[in-house]
């Protein structure tokens, strides 16, 4: 051993975050497998089911907030965990080791990513806009991506499902293997485990009396949200948020998931590269400068501007009064709706102008090359009220629709797009 | 650890925390760690020492079980579904006439959780027995009974329970007759508070 590593061998704290990561990751499959118990992936249930875990379950507040605030100290010991085993040399030594804290890395900010959906409250609307964006922009495969990411053309509730399973079935199953290759690969020594036992247990408690004093946050609901809503990520993203800004639109996935992809492959195979201290050390050190800078430098503009911080001071009063308002149950229809038997009748306006395309009953189709999407279940998307079908029967382009869906201000009233439309929300 | 004076020199490899130590420093943390918990100062023999700390990493563990398994114990307790006491109409006196029970929908609202589910169940008015209504459910195991015009009985199709037609049972597994709701009459109309009684696998 050589003087330095000597040194960091002696902060005993530091050769403690294996132990503390895996309580966190116990605490997290934990908090996961019971708030699974109440939550239902689905557009028109997920808010309504988490707020009512956060107002209604005892206890609930606290365990979602342990699943909450865990995820984020989960990725900090992560990668404490990380620069412990590069400072002591263990790419070479260790490799299951250092590959696997790796791989977990990796993991745990996928299944962060793909969790801020989940609420499907206003902070979920734009998470789940931004990985859309992320993903959508990756150079050459980008479209597809984005389309079997969302499950569809749109942000629906198949995307909500995709990325429920992405959260709870995928992601957890790969972090299980790779701890659990981790750990049987490796011998296990008692001494050792005093220490990491101790300091798992004092982190525990920690990461308990936090959220015990704070909640998770829970936004207004889609619905509800407000023009000057201002979302902010957890803060495992908050450099990732803070770079977009800087960022041409253009390179956002490449800062986003492209370098963290080829830094994450690079940490990986680092076990069978050259000049191993080189390389590894200018990517840890960079993440480490890239995620303090851009870090604070979000929290800085956040307190510097006055109109951010009252309307963030804002949205918390809100969320704090949200929280206090008695939960209010929502209508669940077992039986079949007598007043409304089936989809009524198209209307005849519907049937000259839009059936060609779109179906006689709304169910989309095809001719040759092109294909028109289905109408059924348009509703439950994003910006597909009443209002919004007759804005867009006028302006397709504002909705970002493109030909053949043409503008229809010539053809009908907007009451006749009205009426069309309110048989097109009920499809 | 059978020896520690054999172990001197070799480095005991952690994989938790990816390191290696010598015995030697390992004590010495121990050592430093635990010199104040200990009330005795004169060394404690090694075997119960070191046995006691063997126990510290389950305890750690058992703390979180034990502190989430607590919260989880209030979180997943089952809530009793609150029904309405609302009066809902069956129908109005006019259409309940004549020998034979007829049969009705209701619709019922019930809080469960995060839902109001909106239900609907059947029952039987009695015209015969002066209005009395009847619930559908069959008091054996919850099953829909229906009504045999021909032999003039309530039969429930998954246990061949058979009610007369005044709802008194006849014969079958089910307890009892069929339950007769809280009804009244009001503006005319026929209405009842839907309960739904327990039924006698469940009681």
């Amino acid at each position: 051993m050589t003087d330095r590593e000597h040194t960091i061998d002696r902060i005993w704290f530091l050769r403690a975050t294996g132990g503390v990561v895996l309580v966190v990751l116990l605490v997290q499959f934990l908090t996961g497998v019971l708030l699974a118990f109440y939550y239902v992936p689905s557009v028109d249930h997920a808010y309504t089911t988490v707020s009512y875990i956060e107002r209604v379950v005892s206890s609930g507040s606290w365990i979602r907030s342990l699943h909450h605030y865990g995820s984020q100290w989960l990725t900090l010991f992560v990668f404490l965990h990380i620069i412990q085993l590069f400072l002591t040399r263990a790419y070479a030594s260790r490799r299951i080791q250092w590959i696997a804290a790796v791989l977990v890395l990796g993991l745990v900010m996928a299944a962060g990513g793909t969790g801020y959906s989940l609420p499907w409250d206003a902070r979920a609307f734009f998470s789940t806009r931004i990985a859309e964006g992320l993903v959508g922009g990756l150079p050459g495969v980008g479209r597809i991506a984005r389309l079997w990411l969302l499950g569809g053309s749109e942000i629906s509730t198949l995307t909500l499902s995709r990325f429920f399973a992405l959260h709870v079935l995928l992601t957890p199953a790969a972090i299980v293997a790779v701890v659990v290759w981790r750990l049987f690969r490796t011998r296990v020594c008692w001494p050792n485990l005093v220490r990491h036992a101790i300091v798992a247990g004092l982190v525990f408690i920690a990461l308990a009396l936090w959220c015990w004093k704070h909640p998770a946050p829970l936004g207004p609901s889609v619905a509800d949200m407000t023009a000057e809503y201002l979302p902010r990520p957890g803060s495992q993203f908050l450099w990732l948020y803070q770079s977009l800004k800087y960022l041409p639109g253009g390179l956002g996935s490449i800062a986003g998931l492209v370098l963290p992809g080829i830094a994450l492959v690079i940490l990986v195979l680092l076990p069978w590269l050259k000049s191993q201290r080189l390389i590894g050390g200018s990517i840890l050190a960079a993440c480490v400068l890239l995620v303090g800078v851009m870090t604070t430098a979000s929290y800085l503009s956040d307190r510097r501007d006055q109109r951010t911080r009252q309307q963030l001071s804002r949205q918390a009063a809100q969320e704090e009064a949200a929280r206090r308002e008695p939960f209010r149950p929502v209508p669940v229809r077992l039986v079949a709706d007598t007043a409304n038997t089936g989809p009524a009748e198209p209307p005849v306006l519907y049937t000259k102008f839009c059936a060609n395309c779109h179906g006689q009953h709304g169910e989309g189709g095809r001719q040759g090359p092109l294909r028109f999407p289905p109408l059924l279940g348009v509703s439950a998307k994003p910006h597909r009220t009443v209002d919004d079908i007759v804005s867009l029967l006028q302006k397709p382009d504002s909705y970002g629709l493109q030909p053949p869906m043409r503008s229809f201000s010539d053809k009908l009233t907007e009451q006749q797009m009205r009426e069309i439309a309110a048989w097109i929300v009920r499809l | 650890m059978a020896d520690p004076g054999k172990m001197n020199d070799a480095k005991l490899f952690c994989p938790v925390s990816g390191l290696n130590a010598t015995w030697e420093e390992t004590r010495t943390l121990q050592r430093l760690l635990w010199q104040p918990l200990v009330m005795n100062n004169t060394p404690a023999p090694n075997n119960s020492r070191r046995s006691f700390l063997k126990l510290l990493p389950l305890g750690v563990l058992a703390g979180v079980f034990a502190s989430l398994g607590g919260a989880a114990f209030r979180f997943l307790r089952p809530r009793i579904s609150v029904a309405t006491d609302a009066w809902l109409d069956v129908a109005p006196l006019s259409e309940l006439t004549g020998p034979q029970p007829l049969s009705r929908k209701i619709v019922a609202e019930q809080i469960t959780g995060w839902a109001v589910a909106t239900e609907e169940h059947s029952v039987f008015v009695l015209p015969a027995k002066n209005n009395q209504v009847l619930s559908a459910v069959c008091p054996h195991e919850g099953c829909e009974v229906v009504w045999e015009q021909n032999r003039n009985r309530f039969s429930c199709p998954c246990h061949e329970s058979y009610f007369a037609a005044d709802g008194g049972r006849i014969s079958g597994p089910a307890p009892r007759g069929l339950d007769p709701l809280p009804m009244r009459v009001q503006g005319g109309k026929l209405q009842v508070q839907y309960v739904s009684k327990e039924q006698s696998t469940r009681a």
